[in-house]
């Protein structure tokens, strides 16, 4: 116990008289951990950004013009208890032309041929959203096993290449992102590593003066550990401090791009508080102890 | 007291620094140890406190076979052995009651105890009236002084001061001879390794002198002959 006091009393004295050191260890703590939020930011939004292309793809089931209610309602209601089936919306004939018009009011040439032509030539459509893109191909086949006379076209070989490319897209901006991460991660955690090793090394001297009086290995070692888990605690804590503000001023943002879509920032971070920065501290405190103990392991070779 | 068998050490490559070194100090002595620069004081010095392991031969201090000391008793060996260098060695962030009160504290001793012998050694060094200071704010001789008190504070058999003077004008360095004496008069064996010549001679002590990695001469009442 009065060994476990000396030792707290010993970091604290360390961080205190050597102030400038202390500050500029918990400066580069709290860029690592910026850089590292800052991840997690890039990665939610590139997240939502994948989810937002894949919420535009859908199955446009092309209907007979003069199908009964009934029978679009019977069609509709079999497909939707497909397991594949996140959504069936029915859109009518009527609603289909004016989605056209909407689309094409900037284009007058179309507008004006659609007029000479006298009469909607749009068909009554069933838009099928997918619950999982990843089962598209078992959905589009089983649609194609219906055996309806609603049906008016059923032809979705488009789809599968397309789907191929966003697929493809989105496979490889997930990748580049976890590679890109992984890397700065490194890169973050060396810095972090570094600096440490780096603040022992200017206790090198009083290390070995230390053993050289007869302090143990342990004596020496523990008020180093101690700092650095007070610089990580200190750190973390003006990370919480400094990231919100800074989330506040993003969200406008991220939310006037993503317009239509649910993204919200200080939520995220809200409802993962004790992952994101609880495994930060472990993180990061887990760094610090390992370079700790290999810097005065070194230091305390005499 | 400090029994030094035929040691022999080398340095990578091929530097040969001590070569079948033998001596022995007895209890209470005042023993200089002087030689030229390169001679071998320093690493015997260091064999002596374990920071260094010899390639043959033996070291005893106080009975204890530190031939071959363990990593992990090297500390018990540095409370047992009090040790003052030219560059004093103080911890720069500390006062200088906390620097003599660390040598203390590493060994777990009790606060009382620490509040009692502290002010006293330094008493002794004749520091007691500022042993709030840190080390930047004193001299070289009360840096060398602390240095002192600090090694006392265990009460060691063995005092080995590493050339204790070097840093030193004459007046400082007559006061540190001086209270090195006094430990010795209260029974404390004393090693001064040293190569100041006007100090050795001044002693009138036992002097051994190493060349080239050899004791080369052990005179009861020696002077410094290189």
């Amino acid at each position: 116990m009065l060994s476990l006091l000396r030792i707290l009393k010993f970091s604290l004295q360390d961080i205190t008289r050597n102030i400038w050191l202390s500050a500029v260890t918990v400066i580069i703590l709290i860029l690592a951990l910026f850089s590292i939020n800052m991840l997690v930011i890039v990665k939610l939004i590139s997240d939502t950004a994948v989810d937002a292309i894949k919420e535009k793809i859908d199955i446009s089931l092309y209907l007979n013009p003069d199908s009964e209610d009934n029978e679009i309602n019977a069609l509709k209601a079999t497909i939707s208890n497909f397991e594949q089936v996140k959504e069936v919306e029915y859109v009518s004939k009527s609603e289909a032309l004016e989605i056209f018009r909407q689309r094409n009011e900037d284009n007058p040439e179309i507008l004006q041929a659609l007029r000479e032509l006298g009469k909607n030539p749009l068909t009554p459509t069933l838009v099928i959203k997918p619950k999982n893109l990843d089962h598209l191909d078992q959905l589009i086949h089983q649609i194609n096993k219906l055996d309806s006379e609603v049906i008016d076209s059923r032809n979705f070989s488009d789809h599968k290449t397309i789907l191929e490319r966003i697929n493809s897209v989105t496979d490889k901006v997930s990748q580049a992102g976890l590679v890109l991460s992984m890397i700065f991660l490194l890169i973050t955690l060396s810095v972090v590593f570094n600096a440490v090793r780096v603040a022992i090394y200017t206790h090198s001297t009083e290390i070995a003066i230390m053993r050289l009086v007869g302090a143990s290995y342990y004596f020496i070692y523990m008020p180093f550990m101690i700092s650095s888990l007070v610089y990580t605690f200190i750190g973390i804590v003006a990370i919480i401090a400094v990231f919100y503000p800074f989330l506040s001023l993003l969200q406008p943002y991220l939310e006037a791009f993503f317009v239509g879509y649910n993204i919200n920032i200080i939520n995220y971070f809200n409802s993962n508080f004790i992952i994101i920065f609880g495994l930060e501290f472990l993180g990061i405190a887990l760094i610090n102890v390992i370079a700790s103990f290999l810097a005065v392991r070194r230091y305390s070779n005499v | 007291m400090i029994k030094v068998r035929n040691i022999y050490k080398t340095y990578h490559p091929k530097v040969k620094v001590l070569k079948d070194l033998s001596l022995h100090i007895k209890p209470g002595e005042f023993v200089s140890i002087v030689g030229q620069s390169g001679s071998g004081k320093t690493t015997l010095v260091k064999s002596l406190i374990g920071e260094e392991k010899i390639d043959r031969g033996k070291v005893i201090i106080g009975g204890w076979d530190i031939t071959n000391i363990g990593r992990r008793e090297v500390p018990f060996l540095r409370r047992q052995i009090g040790v003052i260098f030219q560059d004093y060695k103080l911890l720069p962030k500390k006062t200088l009651f906390e620097n003599v009160a660390f040598a203390l504290e590493v060994c777990g001793a009790q606060p009382g105890r620490i509040k009692k012998i502290v002010p006293h050694v330094l008493r002794i060094v004749g520091l007691e009236d500022k042993m709030k200071r840190y080390p930047h704010e004193i001299s070289g001789g009360e840096k060398q002084r602390t240095a002192i008190a600090r090694a006392l504070v265990h009460s060691p058999k063995v005092l080995l001061a590493d050339e204790p003077t070097g840093n030193l004008d004459a007046i400082n360095a007559n006061d540190i001879i001086d209270i090195l004496l006094s430990i010795n008069r209260f029974g404390t064996t004393v090693v001064l390794v040293s190569h100041d010549k006007e100090i050795v001679n001044r002693l009138n002590k036992r002097v051994i002198t190493i060349d080239d990695g050899r004791v080369i001469s052990d005179r009861e009442r020696g002077k410094y002959i290189i």
